[in-house]
């Protein structure tokens, strides 16, 4: 009676589709070996060192939109605090190197309190995410025009060469994104905060009974999304040099798909940094064969959401079979039932 | 009256069998109910009564057996057609749809397709409220009656569908004397109109003096049918009782009593109270009483779930009360009856869920030591018995039993003062509930206060050193030592007769006004501020009056306004379409290939179809996934923004494609300085209200997004009315294609994207739930309208694009707030 009783994190054919972090690194690795097939070059170092970067920007957004997620959130503020990060921290030091470590403090911080902020009309009042940080978005956009009168300042020439240049053959950008990303892992999945962050997003209510401050958590998860989108912001605005003002518009549905991807469930809980990661870095290597197999540039809008929709489908359909065998064998008598039943049982008083 | 033994068959119910998921509710269940009488169902809690009345309203699909209603098959489970065949269900909690008017619940229920005349149906419904002598108003929310007026709204509802049948669950649990008189009233005529009813209670007195049968069920079956005059309570509570229970209870308590532990006075809550309570280190005390009594609100406000009034003390050290926070630190402990919910993290590991409860013993310096995790999970897991593969296997794959060894685990290893816990070994099997006892009991001999509420009177006989017995929110009795038995229990639970104290159930929230908690206050407050906006820049500056800025803010006002009317409809439902900005470019980008110049007109009239085809194309995919595939709302309607925008950008990648003179010299016609398209719009809009507000689809629509489920228990067919919402919402962006085509004028790929944001902070602020239920669409209308005059203001007033943005976010935020305070304490 036990084929589902066991194992259900283990690997086997449907974990493959069922978001584990397995799922994407497979496919990341699929997709990089069959990206000469499709488009030729698109494997060289050029296109590579051309990638890399932007995908350690997205990464860095993804993971904070995995904190926001966790929390059954939804943050479209992702724009606004991209390019307000990128505003303070060319604006700040206009140029002036020596007050380079200043900008690049208030790029992470700000975004930190502008989160804070979100985090707790969310959790004091129980506004819906969605709908609080679309409203933070439009003030932080106001703070970019204010600060900059519609018109963008370029990056030091430190951040500028730092975030072009390679360390050990790496890009730079790419090692702050790793160090970030395998901190806030480590701190997700490793201590006792992130423990709690965990337990709250599975469930507030059950939290409320253990007696966890539920709604510091909820805004400090906020606050964390809010640094992330900071960092991601910062190294960008090296990186092109003189940031437009919407420089973080392109992100914001990228972030969202790369967490769809990697596995995180909507319904919030069990999250995956590291998956959301690599799933960034497959969104951005999908963008590069589209672009190096001489594809317009609006073909990423398409593949992208196919590959979501097709992704979510199966995972769907995959889920509802799973718990449909499971059902089948609970009435045969059987006591398993992987995945969490969603239909409440009826009520049998 | 007629004799009810040779009286008509209007309900019957032959060799029922229902199982649920490790419970088998019904077996061989068959009741006759005859014209002309009131048959009473009696039994303790889980005896299987409502779901036998489940599956007799077709609410439920028993596993075999048949339902018959007036002779007639009811041949699907479907509520409506029980309804129709003339039975009428009034449930122990009502399936009211909070964000609907009273007179809108009753109407979805007659099921008519429209309301019709207002002022009639009005009238209609006040006439089937009127026997009740409470004031309640038709239009009155449901959301802001109290307790008791829903359930007299629920059994008015039921009355006006004029059943042959009544079925009442429970139904005086929340009225106080004088309006279970007056139900009984209703009963009685009904039954001698040439009815039958049954009656649904726990209350033996109450059922003696109405009911002419009585059937009684235990463990989902019938233990026989009486006339009611023939039998006195004791025979009754003896047939109700008597269920073998093959488990052992540990040996009592025989630690001496003392100080500490818990203790409250004058101790109230909503639901209950004053209640005076203490249990003490070394005892076990059970807390009994008749389902929905209060008890449960009590004892979670113990454990600071709830917020409470009166002084709660834990080993003599006060405590603040309505804090888990406050009360775990002080440690309490407390294992929930809903343990799915409030109990274990069913995706985690059963190592995670044991080491949640003890986080400070398994980690060092804030980093979690996998070790000890491990450690304490296993020892937990050894001296609990839990029977689990592994370690890492998710909770959610182990059985009910052990999924509480695994709270008791949590709950009880970590020695506390006092353990309290609710209905402990609901859905458990034998041999679990024996040793969930032996924990309940060690953890009581090792010195902790332990306080178990139960429905399960045999189990708390034989667990507790002392039960109170609490009815109507009040400890009415207690039983001590050799004075303990189910009988006694049951018999003080079931012949308690106290009458709850109306508590003014602290309604301190503001009560606004009618016409300000209405669907129009938002619209009304929207419209004043843009009218000062409007007064205040016309003085600043005289160009802003002229026909030509107006004509300009009306034609930007029309798409804008029929978009965010679009979002409304996919909002109401309880959904969102982040896909409706998009679309609108998508449906200009393909006019732009077939509606232009030097092309056949017969070419426009494909171009338009196309154009309409594809709106409500998009519409069915959204819905589809949305209904179909249970995608999230949120990631589909992102997909296809998506996909919309590449779509466009690879049919143009620059704006191109003049649409052809003559067609937006129509569109953009206008009667005086007042654009044709706001005219229509406005039209549409008003159009679209009326819909929304009379007519059975737009009452269902809102039905899915205030209760999905309740809506579907009286017969509303959600998952249809969901998949049209969102064809509806696509279909209502056609008309903002065609707008932009006048208005961009050119198949220009990048037009529309920000609609998306725009109509959902134009709903917002018009006042809409964004859970879904409540809004309008004239609220929409006027917040599109802000929208507009606050771009054309901050223009005026050389404020700088910053303040446009910033305006536009302290409004969202500011109403949401406000919204969200004033819906939240008028509930």
């Amino acid at each position: 009676m036990d084929e589902g009783f066991g194992k259900p994190r283990g690997f086997n054919v449907w974990s493959l589709f069922y978001g584990s972090t397995a799922s994407i690194v497979i496919a990341t690795i699929v997709l990089f070996i069959i990206s000469p097939l499709l488009a030729p070059g698109s494997l060289s170092w050029a296109a590579l060192n051309g990638m890399l970067p932007f995908a350690s920007v997205l990464a860095l957004v993804a993971i904070g939109q995995t904190l926001v997620i966790q929390q059954r959130g939804f943050d479209l503020s992702v724009p606004g605090m991209i390019s307000l990060a990128a505003v303070l921290v060319t604006w700040i030091p206009e140029g002036d190197d020596s007050r380079l470590w200043l900008g690049a403090l208030a790029a992470v911080l700000i975004p930190a309190l502008f989160g804070l902020l979100s985090g707790f009309v969310v959790a004091r009042f129980e506004a819906t995410s969605l709908i609080v940080t679309l409203a933070m978005n439009a003030l932080l956009y106001g703070f970019v025009l204010w600060l900059t009168q519609g018109t963008p300042v370029g990056a030091t020439d430190v951040l500028k060469t730092f975030t072009l240049e390679r360390t050990f053959g790496l890009p730079n950008t790419m090692i702050i994104a790793l160090v970030i990303i395998i901190v806030v892992a480590f701190i997700t999945k490793r201590t006792t905060v992130g423990w709690r962050l965990t337990a709250i997003g599975v469930s507030p209510r059950a939290s409320t009974v253990l007696g966890l401050r539920v709604k510091r958590y909820e805004m400090l998860a906020y606050a964390a999304a809010g640094a992330c989108y900071g960092a991601a912001g910062a190294l960008l605005a090296g990186y092109v040099q003189t940031p437009n003002i919407f420089i973080g518009d392109p992100y914001l549905l990228p972030s969202i798909a790369a967490v769809v991807l990697g596995g995180t469930a909507l319904s919030g809980g069990v999250a995956s940094i590291v998956a959301s990661a690599i799933a960034a870095l497959f969104l951005t290597q999908l963008n590069q064969i589209v672009l190096a197999a001489g594809w317009p540039n609006s073909t990423q809008y398409i593949v992208q959401s196919l590959v979501i929709i097709i992704v979510v489908v199966i995972r769907e359909t995959v889920y509802r079979l799973l718990s449909r065998r499971a059902r089948r064998k609970i009435a045969g008598g059987g006591s398993a039932q992987p995945g969490p039943e969603r239909e409440a049982m009826a009520d049998a008083s | 009256m007629t004799d009810p033994v040779s009286g008509d068959l209007l309900l019957a119910l032959k060799d029922v069998d229902k199982s649920f998921p490790g419970v088998r509710a019904l077996t061989g269940v068959s009741i006759e109910v005859r014209r002309g009488e009131v048959h009473a169902l009696v039994g303790e809690n889980g005896a299987g009564k409502s779901t036998l009345m489940a599956v007799a309203s077709g609410a439920l699909a028993p596993d075999t057996g048949s339902v018959t209603i007036q002779g007639q098959p009811l041949s699907a489970a479907d509520p409506r057609l029980a309804q129709s065949l003339g039975l009428a269900i009034v449930r122990q909690t009502p399936a009211l749809l909070p964000q609907l008017t009273v007179l809108e619940n009753m109407e979805l229920t007659r099921g008519r397709r429209w309301i019709g005349n207002v002022g009639k149906a009005r009238a209609w419904a006040q006439e089937w409220l009127a026997p009740w002598g409470l004031e309640i108003d038709p239009r009155t929310r449901v959301d802001d009656l109290t307790v008791e007026q829903r359930q007299i709204v629920e059994v008015a509802r039921a009355l006006s569908t004029q059943p042959k049948v009544l079925v009442l669950d429970e139904p005086t649990e929340h009225l106080n004397f004088e309006e279970s008189e007056l139900l009984f009233t209703q009963v009685r005529r009904l039954v001698d109109q040439g009815g039958a009813v049954v009656y649904i209670s726990h209350r033996i007195p109450e059922v003696k003096s109405i009911a002419d049968r009585i059937t009684v069920l235990r463990d989902g079956k019938v233990r026989g049918t009486f006339p009611s005059a023939e039998v006195n309570e004791h025979q009754i509570i003896s047939l109700v009782i008597g269920r073998e229970l093959d488990a052992v209870f540990p040996e009592k308590g025989t630690a001496s009593i003392g100080g500490g532990g818990i203790e409250v006075t004058d101790f109230r809550g909503s639901g209950f109270g004053p209640v005076d309570f203490q249990a003490r280190p070394g005892e076990v005390v059970g807390i009994a009483g008749v389902q929905g009594n209060g008890q449960d609100a009590f004892i979670r406000a113990l454990c600071g779930l709830g917020a409470a009034s009166g002084s709660l003390r834990i080993d003599d050290r006060s405590v603040r009360t309505g804090s888990t926070t406050a009360s775990t630190s002080a440690g309490l402990m407390f294992i929930p009856a809903d343990r799915h919910v409030e109990g274990v993290f069913l995706p985690l590991s059963v190592s995670d869920n044991i080491a949640l409860g003890e986080l400070a013993t398994v980690s060092q310096a804030g980093v979690v030591r996998r070790a000890k995790v491990r450690d304490t999970a296993q020892k937990a897991v050894d001296r609990f018995s839990i029977k689990t593969p592994t370690l890492g296997t998710t909770v959610s794959s182990l059985s009910g039993g052990n999924q509480q060894k695994i709270l008791m685990a949590r709950s009880a290893g970590g020695t506390p003062s006092v353990l309290v816990a609710e209905e402990p070994t609901q859905g458990v099997d034998a041999g679990a509930r024996v040793e969930i006892y032996n924990i309940i009991r060690q953890t009581a001999n090792d010195g902790a206060a332990v306080v178990v509420m139960s429905s399960d009177n045999l189990e708390l006989a034989g667990l507790c050193d002392r039960v109170v017995i609490v009815s109507r929110g009040r400890i009415v009795q207690e039983l001590n030592g050799d004075g303990i038995s189910e009988q006694a229990i049951t018999t003080a639970a079931l012949s308690s007769t106290s009458m709850r104290e109306r508590l003014n159930e602290g309604r301190k929230a503001i009560r606004l006004p009618r016409w300000l908690r209405g669907d129009y206050a938002a619209s009304i407050v929207l419209a004043v501020l843009v009218v000062l906006l409007g007064a205040y820049v016309a003085l600043q500056n005289s160009f802003y009056l002229t026909p030509l800025n107006l004509t300009g803010l009306l034609a930007l006002l029309a798409p804008l306004a029929m978009i965010a009317v679009a979002q409304q409809t996919a909002m109401l439902g309880g959904g969102f379409d982040l896909s409706v900005g998009p679309l609108s470019g998508f449906l200009l980008v393909i006019a732009s290939f077939y509606i232009v110049d030097d092309v056949g007109s017969i070419w426009w009239l494909v171009g338009f179809l196309l154009v309409i085809g594809a709106g409500l194309g998009v519409g069915a995919i959204n819905g589809g996934l949305v209904q179909g595939l249970k995608v999230n709302p949120v990631i589909a309607t992102l997909a296809l923004f998506m996909l919309l925008r590449g779509l466009s950008l690879t049919m143009r990648d620059r704006p191109q494609g003049s649409i052809a003179e003559e067609v937006t010299d129509v569109i953009a016609a206008k009667v005086g300085p007042i654009p044709v398209s706001i005219i229509v719009v406005v039209a549409i809009i008003i159009i679209l209200e009326i819909v929304l507000r009379r007519s059975r689809a737009g009452l269902s629509l809102r039905a899915i997004g205030s209760n999905a489920d309740a809506a579907a228990r009286i017969g509303v067919r959600v998952g249809r009315v969901r998949f049209f919402s969102y064809v509806a919402t696509s279909a209502l962006v056609i008309p903002v294609g065609i707008l932009l085509m006048a208005q961009v004028g050119i198949g220009d790929p990048s037009s529309g994207v920000t609609y998306t944001l725009a109509s959902i902070t134009a709903v917002v602020l018009g006042g809409a739930r964004v859970m879904g239920g409540r809004g309008s669409y004239v609220g929409a209308f006027f917040g599109a309208l802000l929208i507009v005059q606050v771009t054309n203001v901050t223009t005026f007033l050389q404020l700088g694009q910053s303040w446009q943005y910033w305006l536009m976010g302290i409004l969202l935020l500011g109403s949401t707030v406000l919204f969200a305070t004033v819906r939240k304490s008028g509930a």
